[in-house]
This record gives C-alpha cells, sequence and structure tokens, in this order.
C-alpha cells in the first residue's frame, strides 16, 4: 500500500479529476458570490452541455471540443435569459439567497425532465479516437482524456480569472460583489453586469460538463452526484473566490485521489464530508477567502 | 387567533379522525398518513428554520435516527415502536444537542451545507456499520394486526403528533422563544446587543426541531418494516421539508402546514394523472411560478393580499 | 379563503378524488387490472424503463392472443421517482383504490424489498426481482422472484466453468472491489465460496460508496499487488469507470468479472471494444434456449433498434408470463390460490423453468456471460453455450 507508484498514481489521477470540479465550481461560487444566488440548477446546465457534446459526436462526428462552440454560446446566452426575467424577480424576495434556491431547484427539475423526456434515461459516454491513449511517466499513467478535460478547466478558470480581474466588464462584477452600493454610485449598471456574470457562469458550467463528461457516464438525474461535490469545492475554496474555488477543486481531488490510497473506499465520502463538515466549524469562509 | 379559525380548524381534525369509520380506500388512509408526516416534519423543522432563519438541510437525518433507534430497540430488545418512539425522539434530540452546538455557530448557507453534510455522514455510518444493519438494511417482524386496522392506527397516531406538533409550534411562534427567534432571523447581532441569549435560543429550537421528525421515524420504522438508509436517510426528503416550509412561508406557524399539505397534493394529482416526466417538470415549473410571485411564501401572500401585515 | 377553511375544503377535494377514482375503475370491470410502480423518472429510470417495456410487450401480446381467461389485461403503471417510500404508497394504490387484480414486480432490490411486506399484509402475490436472499428469508408467503436477481447466486456460473479450466491455467490471487449497497454486498457471498472452493487467495477485498468518484486508486493497487483475477461489483458508471482505470493503467488480469453494468445495452454500444471479455452473471439471455425468446429478439430489434433485447427487458417479460400461468393454472385470479399453484407447479418463462421452494425461489441458478466483440454470448452451462469463452483475456492494446 505505501507503494510509491501506487501514491503517485492516485495522487496525479486526483489531481486531474480535481481540477475539473474546479472548473464546474467556479461558475457556481461566482454565481453564489456576486449575484447572492446558489444556482442548484448548476450542474444540471453542465449535463446539458455533455449532451450537445455527446450528440455531436454520435451524429455528426464532431469532436466534444468543437461542440463547445455550439454550447458555450448557447448557455451564456440561457444564462442571461435566466437571469434577466427569472432572477432579477426575485431580487424583491426577503431573503434572495434561499429564494434564489428554491428558484433554481424548480429550474433543475424542469431540466433535469425536459432532457429526459428528450433523450431517455439512457447512460451516456464520450468515447472519442484518443480516449483511451495515455501518457507514460515512467511507471505513472495520465490518460489524455483526463488530461484534456484538466486542460479544458484550467483554460476556463484562467479565461475567467481574465475575465474578472483584467477587463472592464470584469472589474465592474469584482466592484458590485464587494460594495453593490458603491458601485452603483459610481454609474455601474448592476443589473446588467449581474446578467452578463450569470451568463458566464453558465457558460462556465457547459464547459465543466463537457470536462466531466471526458471522464464520467452520464444521463439527466446524474447532475444530482455533481451538485455535492460543488458544495464542496465552493465552501472549502471560499464563495467568490476564482482562485480559492481552482485549488479547492484541486485539493479536494487530490484527496479523494490519495485517500484511495490510504484508507478502505469505503470510508473515503466519510473523510471527505467529515473534512467539509470540520472546515465549514472552523474557517467557514473557506480556505482561501482573505 | 379568531375564534371561528380556531373552531374551524378542531372541526378540521375532528373531521379527519373521524375519517376511517367511513371505509375509505386504505390508500387514502396510508396517502393522509405521508402528508401528516411531512407537517410533522416542515413544522418542527420551521422552529429552527423559519423562526430562526437557520436553514436546516439536513433535517432528514433526525428522521433516520428516530427510525434505526425504534427498529434496533425493537429487533434487539423486543421493544415495540409504539413505546420505542419516545426514546428514538430523544435520541434524535441528543444528537441535535451534540452536533447544533458547534453547527449553530455557522451563518446562513454554511448552516446549510454542514447539515446537509451531517445528513451526508449519518448515511454514510449507517451504510459502513454491520451493527446498524449496514447497506442491507433492517427487516422487521411485520405489524401483527388485519392491514386496514393497522394503517388506521398509525393513521390516527400519526394525526396526532401532528395535530401536537402544529399546536406546539403555534405556541413558541407566540412565546418568548418565538420572538427570540424572530429576532435572531431579522438581525442576529442587534438581537444580542438586546441581551436576548441567542446561543440558548438557537440549540433549544434545533433540538426541539430534532424531537419530533425523531418520534415520527421511531413510528415510521414499524409502519414500513424494511429500514434502509437510502429510504430514511434520503436526502431529497431533507429538500423537500425545507421547499414545503418556505413554499407555505416560513414566518407562521401555518405556513408549513399549508406547504406540507399542498405540495403532497399537488405531487398525488400529477402523478396520477400526467405522463412522469411532464408531471416532473409542472412540478418544478410550479416552484419557479412560486418563488415568482409569492417569495415570502403563500401564507404570507395571502395575508397580504387580505391586507393583514 | 381562510386558511382552515382551505384546509377543510383541501380535504374535501382529496376525499372526492379518491372516490372519482374508484368509481372509474368499477365501471370497467371487464379488463384484468395488473398495477405497481416503476421509477419511471429519477435515477433508476434507465432500467425501470426497460422493465416497463417488457411488461407492455408482454400485455400487447397477451391481448393479441385473446387476453387471460378471456379477459384483456390492463396494465397500470405508476411512478415512484425512484423512491422507495413511494413504491411502497403506489403499490397500496394500486391496490385499494384501483383494485388490481394482480401485482406487477418493481425495481430496484430496495423497492421490492419495501413492497413485499406489503404484498403480504394484503395478501397478494408478488412476482419481482426481489432484493436479494435477505429479502426472501423473511418468511413471507406471496413474493416470488421468477427469475429473482440474486446476487448471492450471481458468479456461481464462473466458478463452474472455472472448474473446467485446467488448475495451472486457473488466477490464483483475487482483488475485490464492491459497491456499499444490498446488492454488491449479496455479491460477495458467492465470490467469497467460489474463491474458497478453488483456492485462490484473496488479495484485496474493500466496499466503496456511489457514486465513485475515481476507480484509478483501486485498479493501481489492484495492480501492484500482482493480482489476476478481478471482481468488479458495481454497477454501470462505476463499471465503466473500472474498466477504463484497467485500460489506461494497463492492468491485465486473466479475467475481469463485472456486477451488473455490463448486462446493459450501453455497456457495448458506449464502451465498444473496451467493455469486451468482461464476465458477468445473469439470470436471463436472450440466446437461451428457451420458447420465447426469438420473439423477444424481434421485437428489440424491430421496435427499439437493440441489436440484444436488454436484461431487464427479458426480466419484465418473464415475470409477467408467471402471473399468466398462475392465473390460467389456478383458473382463478383468487391470490391464495395463485399463490398455492405457484408453490406446486413448474413454470415455463424465457428465462427457464422453475419450481419454487418456500421461499419463493427456484433451485439457484445463474448464467455465465462474457461480453465477445461486442455481443454479450452464454458461456456456461454448456448445454446453453453460444460461444467459447475468451480465457486469459487478451492484454490491452
Amino acid at each position: 500500500m505505501w507503494n510509491l507508484v501506487v501514491i503517485l498514481q492516485s495522487a496525479l489521477s486526483g489531481l486531474l479529476l480535481g481540477g475539473v470540479f474546479a472548473l464546474l465550481g467556479v461558475g457556481f461560487s461566482l454565481s453564489w458570490g456576486v449575484m447572492k444566488v446558489i444556482n442548484i440548477s448548476h450542474a444540471a446546465f453542465g449535463i446539458l452541455a455533455a449532451y450537445i457534446a455527446y450528440w455531436g459526436l454520435t451524429l455528426y462526428g464532431w469532436d466534444p471540443m468543437l461542440s463547445l462552440l455550439v454550447s458555450i454560446p448557447l448557455l451564456f446566452f440561457s444564462g442571461l435569459v435566466l437571469h434577466r426575467f427569472l432572477i432579477q424577480k426575485v431580487t424583491r424576495a426577503r431573503e434572495i439567497v434561499v429564494a434564489s434556491m428554491i428558484l433554481t431547484f424548480g429550474l433543475a427539475i424542469v431540466l433535469e425532465n425536459a432532457m429526459l423526456f428528450a433523450w431517455a434515461p439512457d447512460e451516456r459516454l464520450i468515447t472519442t479516437a484518443y480516449s483511451s491513449r495515455a501518457l507514460f511517466l515512467g511507471e505513472v499513467i495520465l490518460k489524455v482524456s483526463n488530461l484534456i478535460g484538466f486542460g479544458l478547466s484550467m483554460a476556463g478558470i484562467g479565461g475567467i480569472y481574465f475575465f474578472l480581474y483584467h477587463t472592464h466588464t470584469g472589474k465592474a462584477v469584482r466592484a458590485t460583489w464587494q460594495d453593490p452600493e458603491g458601485a452603483a454610485l459610481q454609474g455601474i449598471p448592476l443589473n446588467r453586469v449581474s446578467m452578463i456574470a450569470f451568463g458566464l457562469a453558465i457558460a462556465s458550467a457547459g464547459a465543466g460538463g463537457v470536462a466531466m463528461a471526458y471522464m464520467y457516464s452520464f444521463n439527466p438525474p446524474a447532475h444530482n452526484h455533481w451538485l455535492i461535490f460543488l458544495f464542496l469545492v465552493v465552501i472549502v475554496g471560499g464563495v467568490g473566490s476564482v482562485i480559492g474555488t481552482a485549488v479547492a477543486g484541486l485539493m479536494i481531488g487530490l484527496i479523494t485521489g490519495l485517500s484511495g490510497a490510504f484508507l478502505p473506499f469505503q470510508w473515503i465520502n466519510v473523510f471527505l464530508f467529515g473534512l467539509l463538515m470540520v472546515i465549514l466549524l472552523i474557517k467557514p469562509e473557506g480556505l482561501f477567502r482573505k | 387567533m379568531a375564534k371561528t379559525t380556531k373552531l374551524s380548524l378542531i372541526g378540521l381534525v375532528f373531521l379527519l379522525a373521524l375519517f376511517p369509520l367511513f371505509q375509505p380506500p386504505i390508500h387514502t388512509l396510508s396517502f393522509l398518513f405521508l402528508v401528516f408526516l411531512y407537517i410533522i416534519l416542515a413544522e418542527s423543522w420551521n422552529l429552527i428554520g423559519g423562526f430562526g432563519g437557520y436553514l436546516s438541510f439536513g433535517h432528514v437525518a433526525f428522521f433516520g435516527i428516530g427510525t434505526y433507534t425504534s427498529a434496533l430497540l425493537f429487533q434487539k430488545l423486543g421493544l415495540s415502536p409504539f413505546v420505542g418512539a419516545f426514546p428514538a425522539g430523544m435520541m434524535a434530540a441528543a444528537v441535535a444537542a451534540m452536533i447544533g452546538y458547534p453547527c449553530l455557530r455557522l451563518r446562513g448557507p454554511y448552516f446549510a451545507v454542514v447539515t446537509l453534510c451531517f445528513a451526508f455522514i449519518m448515511d454514510l455510518i449507517v451504510k459502513n456499520w454491520w451493527f446498524l444493519g449496514g447497506s442491507e438494511g433492517i427487516h422487521l417482524k411485520l405489524v401483527e394486526m388485519e392491514i386496514r386496522l393497522s394503517r388506521s392506527i398509525f393513521y390516527e397516531i400519526y394525526l396526532g403528533l401532528a395535530a401536537v406538533t402544529v399546536i406546539f409550534v403555534r405556541w413558541v411562534e407566540h412565546s418568548k422563544m418565538g420572538l427570540g427567534l424572530s429576532a435572531i432571523r431579522e438581525d442576529e447581532e442587534v438581537a444580542q446587543t438586546l441581551c436576548i441569549p441567542t446561543a440558548r435560543l438557537k440549540l433549544q429550537a434545533f433540538v426541539l426541531s430534532a424531537f419530533f421528525p425523531g418520534v415520527a421515524g421511531g413510528l415510521y420504522a414499524y409502519y414500513i418494516s424494511y429500514v434502509h438508509p437510502d429510504v430514511v436517510f434520503d436526502i431529497s426528503v431533507s429538500i423537500l421539508i425545507v421547499l414545503m416550509a418556505l413554499f407555505g412561508g416560513g414566518t407562521s406557524w401555518a405556513g408549513p402546514l399549508v406547504g406540507a399539505a399542498l405540495l403532497s397534493i399537488i405531487n398525488e394529482l400529477l402523478s396520477t394523472y400526467i405522463k412522469p416526466e411532464i408531471a416532473r417538470m409542472i412540478y418544478g415549473a410550479m416552484f419557479v411560478a412560486v418563488i415568482l410571485f409569492m417569495p415570502d411564501g403563500i401564507v404570507a401572500f395571502v395575508k397580504r393580499k387580505r391586507g393583514y401585515a | 379563503m381562510k386558511r382552515s377553511t382551505k384546509g377543510f375544503w383541501t380535504l374535501v377535494v382529496i376525499v372526492a378524488l379518491s372516490w372519482i377514482q374508484a368509481g372509474t375503475t368499477l365501471a370497467a370491470e371487464k379488463p384484468i387490472l395488473i398495477g405497481g410502480s416503476l421509477p419511471l423518472t429519477g435515477t433508476f429510470s434507465a432500467t425501470g424503463k426497460w422493465v416497463e417495456k417488457g411488461y407492455q410487450f408482454w400485455a400487447e401480446e397477451v391481448n393479441g392472443k385473446g387476453g387471460i381467461l378471456g379477459r384483456p389485461v390492463k396494465l397500470i403503471i405508476y411512478d415512484d421517482k425512484s423512491d422507495a417510500k413511494e413504491a411502497v404508497n403506489l403499490i397500496e394504490k394500486a391496490i385499494t383504490v384501483d383494485k388490481v387484480d394482480l401485482l406487477l414486480g418493481g425495481y430496484p432490490g430496495t423497492a421490492c424489498t419495501a413492497v413485499m411486506p406489503v404484498a403480504e399484509k394484503y395478501k397478494m402475490v408478488y412476482v419481482s426481482m426481489g432484493g436479494h436472499m435477505k429479502s426472501f428469508s423473511q418468511g413471507y408467503t406471496y413474493s416470488f422472484g421468477s427469475p429473482p436477481l440474486m446476487g448471492e447466486w450471481w458468479y456461481l456460473g464462473f466458478f463452474q466453468w472455472m472448474k473446467t479450466v485446467p488448475a495451472d491455467q486457473r488466477p490464483k490471487r483475487a482483488a475485490i472491489f464492491t459497491m456499499n449497497n444490498p446488492i454488491g454486498v449479496s455479491l460477495m457471498d458467492s465470490v467469497y465460496k467460489g474463491c474458497k472452493d478453488l483456492g485462490i487467495e484473496i488479495l484485496i477485498d474493500e466496499k466503496y460508496n456511489l457514486p465513485l468518484t475515481t476507480a484509478d486508486a483501486m485498479i493501481a493497487k489492484a495492480k501492484q499487488m500482482k493480482t489476476d483475477l478481478l471482481f468488479a461489483n458495481g454497477m454501470f458508471p462505476d463499471g465503466v469507470m473500472t474498466l477504463r482505470a484497467c485500460k489506461s493503467l494497463d492492468y491485465n488480469p486473466k479475467a475481469i468479472l463485472q456486477g451488473i453494468g455490463s448486462v446493459i445495452p450501453e455497456w457495448t454500444r458506449e464502451l465498444g471494444k473496451d467493455g469486451d471479455y468482461v464476465f458477468s452473471g445473469t439470470s436471463w439471455h436472450y440466446k437461451l434456449k428457451y420458447p420465447g425468446n426469438d420473439k423477444i429478439v424481434k421485437v428489440a430489434r424491430e421496435r427499439f433498434k437493440e441489436e440484444e433485447p436488454p436484461l431487464y427487458f427479458g426480466f419484465g417479460y418473464a415475470w409477467m408470463q408467471t402471473l399468466q400461468q398462475a392465473v390460467e393454472g389456478a383458473k382463478s385470479l383468487d391470490q391464495t390460490k395463485l399463490r398455492d399453484w405457484l408453490r406446486k407447479n413448474e413454470v415455463k418463462t424465457i428465462a427457464g423453468n422453475f419450481q419454487f421452494d418456500e421461499k419463493g425461489l427456484p433451485k439457484p441458478f445463474v448464467y455465465l456471460t462474457q461480453v465477445i466483440r461486442g455481443t454479450v454470448e452464454l458461456i456456461w452451462p454448456p448445454e446453453m453455450r453460444s460461444h467459447e469463452p475468451v480465457y486469459p483475456k487478451p492484454p490491452w492494446k
């Protein structure tokens, strides 16, 4: 069990996995932190993008990465529409966090069952020509599909970071989050900014979904499984922090992988959730929020 | 409460109690049994959730703890679950006291997530521990009674428990404790400066909110005869409880009652008459619609429409 | 409307609706009503849908031939949303509101296990996959597994076949990874017994919780300890991950046994060549030489465009066949008569001919299957063999 190869293998696989968790989590974290919207339907949009990639591949032979050209704009637009017509309406509620949770919960059910109705509950896998190829680092093996998923995640997270810190709109988004009144006084159109941020969050969910699809099988109800890991990553990383979520995702992936080398597998999830509870009780703002 | 409202409610409970005598289809009794269960769960949840503003997303864990406690007492000691439900409730309350103490120091969504974690962990612990039946579950001896009689008995017990829970929650709402809780909900810092014992109140509310689900769970073990984590630690029940209470409106005692009853009935109607996926879509759309038009819940909406504050 | 009056009217509406429901079923006396629930939405819907299709195909066929005892059959299948509590509720609805004549089996095992005591209480025959040995050991007299899905028997076929392989070619060291749920736990029974019988050393024996996030650590361990027999006791998503991990980590045991993921069509469809050579067990296979299987294959190909009829499509059909024979044999819809008939008589289904014991189970049997070039073939028993097994498993390319 203390074999170096096993440990290294588990650690690296876990890390690659963690990157994908991170991408899926970043949008979730963003919408929670900036717009105070806990978007329960986040993972469901990820599944939608996974289906687009699947159908693109099986019907037209498109590489899943190409399908992103379709899903990202589509999901971005959906995010804009959702925010404008649904989410903005619940800002009236006394408790926007609660109201947004209920709203997006309903949305998740609608989306899941719409996909179920359209595409049946059959399990789907994304298998491309290079899916089974692997890179060898000595005795440690890295699957190409995992590497692609990881690469996509890093690109996505990088893109979001760039947007938030180096573009005008992105800075406006951050300003809105840190100090809504101040931002409004500066003439920042709060609603428009939030809309764009939300669109971005949903689009990133799409990218995250495709990255997940490289590694896991999926069908409409699968988003429920992904959701709990979203919470895990976002809380550990600190709500609203892109870097925090990214690091947290990697960490959690690493821990998941490594604990497989040391603990009986039965107890991995208990360990993870226990860890989450401990972190929450000690430092709820997450490990990386300043 | 206005005298007429009080009388109508008492009348309703009375009618419901007499209902089994009219020999309705047994399924209606079972259906109402489930409605009563959700009323018990949502109402007691509301003590900490709606009143206190601390949304516990792991409340199903207390139901599950109650179920397992009474199931184990029955299986290992032969103690009838009708009696065992009480220690089951105490056990749930005890666990709530233990984890409430550290968890209630968290606010808002963090409290929600930590309680959700707690529910997951309970589910996993039971699945991994052979003593608790592990992932095979516990098979209990069947209730030795003719089915209509046993269903009617469970129906009456749950009706009673639901009534007790509702009355209790209403009493709390109008008590000092209730006032303290709503102060906490509105602004906890201010409440503290007003010398309201926030930590104590929160813990009390949390423990009380766990007791009733524990008792209900204790009885449920006998009702269903087969206890398994997937059934009694089901996270979707947890989420449903929160939704029912908030759907009806968390700030009043009537909200969870209305929410639980309405959602259960709508769910039943949808599944009976409409294709499954479409039924689920309508169900989801309903949440969206309600939160758009009645963001503080149905009861608050109705109250406002009628000119109450 | 006042809150309390709203509550009162709600009650009136419920009562009225249930009376209306009861009334409408009274008017349609003629058909034989067969009712119950299946997971048509939610986590288990992928399989639930196939059971439904199996039931529907059987009903169509039977009605085309004039029904049972001269009456047409009508199916009432509720959606239990993959929730066992709903399954319990809905079976009671079928029994007491729709007043069905016969019950139909649910899915998965947890739901069946929860429903069996209810069927027992109402004294109605319940034919289903069951919930493994524990569910059949509770003394229920009205439940029958025809065929059952018995994790405890799942690998019997494999070990029986392995006995015919020369001793020096058999695997010596096993790695076992099992999902932590009733199915997984029951699968382990046959693994332990079989390994003991054949002198196979168990080097790794671990359970994991669903959903599985990564199989890499498991397979890395299995490879490092030089095990040459892998038991991947899981379902489809984790089975896929395990297989892919085997391939990418270049782990080449002599044989891989997979729990119940490899029997759904997605296995061959989605995994393609990677899913080849995996062994599994099954209680039914369309290549079995029992009458009726050719029909099943035809319907699956023409109507559902499936090259191979899915397992639960066949199961659904077989369970209905059992009910049909019981009714026709006992010439009655009286549940106790049906139960007694099933106890005494042999039932002939597409899955085999069953004689039930006092538990409601037939004699232990399981067919060994292997996925060979994209098709699930029967390997054992030898008289049912449809293809020679490929052993040891060819290394990954």
